[in-house]
């Protein structure tokens, strides 16, 4: 039996875009995200597309029409990426309806496996633990799990706000420093490691690897795009951890 | 080493938690992670300090997250992201901005490229993994094509 084309619309080329889009959204490479709106036009019947993906916007373009989305909220989320590729991948083999193509690709890209609570017991773990490898003690792991726990804190309250991500980045990296400073009170903890534990919660890891792949691929202004990013995210972060620490070294505090 | 080998696995794991990685993804990636730490401390140990071994890291990171992509058929961004988060150099970055608070600006810019260059040794060693082990492995690990009639 000859497979049924599902017939060609406008929203067709919207969804497929939105598909780009929210991949690019949660953190996907260049590369992948161009060929799997490629990917997904064939299965529609669209045979001549070109895409175009930067970090900041989308363009898509097919001989009946051109669609441009800018992207602006961009977060790490790796179940997303994970369900919209497995998606994008069902769909490419077997085309389903637009209306539940949309319909499920909205499910994928909220996707969220743990909640904000969670995510804060997730954030003290890993605070903890990597505190452990920056030069900790076991002793320091409850309050660098604290920090980290501050840290995720602020960066989810601030990430519903119109505040712009770097200076929500620096605001958390400040609130980071005060379980550090409370530590150095007290010279059986290592407060560097402390401090280092929950500011890490904050390091662009995503950007920095993604930079790299695209770099590789030849996607060069994506690639310089993210490493900006990365050099913006790190420098509010040291900016922000910088400050509480500047006053309390004037102040004459004690720091190993 | 093998302390902190667990340690970095599972620093691992709950960075994948934090970044919404879910189900056996998860546990690759810690292996993963723990693996690639253990590799680092090894050559570390054998060649003294440098940064031969954040490359190391990096490139063991890099080629096991392709294996397991392939194998799991997903993207290899959830398996290097959080595997990688125990190379990242903050405590450098952290000793040179202290250094820079109290005064020594020659240590803060001493450590402050050095933590420049850790970066930069992972960069590498990522990219070498996706650009030369990558098609490698592409070949060597597809899965397997139900034999043709």
């Amino acid at each position: 039996m000859e497979r049924q084309m599902p017939p060609w619309n406008a929203s067709v080329l919207g969804a497929i875009t939105d598909a780009g889009l929210a991949m690019m959204a949660s953190g996907a490479e260049v590369s992948r995200v161009e060929d799997t709106v490629e990917r997904l036009a064939r299965a529609y019947g669209i045979e001549t597309i070109d895409v175009v993906a930067l970090p900041t916007a989308l363009f898509v373009s097919t001989p009946e029409g051109t669609l441009l989305r800018r992207i602006r909220r961009r977060s790490v989320n790796l179940a997303a990426m994970a369900a919209i590729n497995q998606l994008s991948r069902d769909v490419a083999a077997e085309p389903i309806g637009v209306e539940e193509f949309h319909e499920k690709l909205a499910q994928a890209s909220t996707l969220a496996p743990y909640g904000p609570g969670k995510s804060l017991i997730f954030a003290a773990g890993a605070a903890g633990l990597i505190s452990q490898l920056m030069g900790g003690h076991l002793v320091d792991i409850l309050p660098a799990a604290v920090s980290g726990v501050f840290t995720q804190l602020v960066r989810q309250r601030l990430r519903t706000t119109t505040i712009p991500g770097s200076l929500g980045d620096l605001l958390a990296a400040i609130v980071a420093v005060f379980p550090a400073l409370a530590a150095a009170q007290d010279p059986i903890f290592q407060p560097g490691s402390i401090l280092v534990g929950g500011i890490m919660i904050l390091a662009p890891g995503l950007l920095l690897t993604t930079a790299v792949r695209d770099g590789i691929a030849g996607d060069l202004l994506s690639a310089a795009g993210r490493l900006l990013e990365a050099i913006l995210v790190g420098a509010a972060v040291a900016a922000g951890a910088s400050l509480p620490l500047y006053a309390y070294l004037a102040l004459g505090g004690r720091w190993p | 080493m093998i302390r902190s080998s667990l340690f970095a696995g599972l620093t691992t794991v709950a960075f994948g938690y934090l970044y919404q990685l879910a189900g056996v993804n998860l546990w690759i990636a810690g292996a993963i992670g723990a693996l690639a730490w253990a590799g680092a401390s090894v050559i570390g140990t054998l060649t003294g300090a440098g940064l031969l071994s954040n490359f190391l890291g990096a490139l063991i990171v890099g080629v096991l997250a392709e294996m397991a992509a392939v194998r799991k058929r997903q993207p290899v961004t959830l398996f290097m992201v959080p595997a990688i988060i125990s190379f990242v150099p903050g405590y450098l970055v952290y000793q040179s901005m202290v250094a820079f608070l109290k005064g020594q600006s020659a240590d803060g810019i001493r450590i402050g490229f050095t933590a420049l260059f850790a970066a930069g040794a992972l960069s590498l060693g990522l990219a070498l993994a996706t650009a030369v082990f990558r098609p490698m492995l592409r070949r060597w690990l597809a899965p397997r094509k139900p034999p043709a009639t």
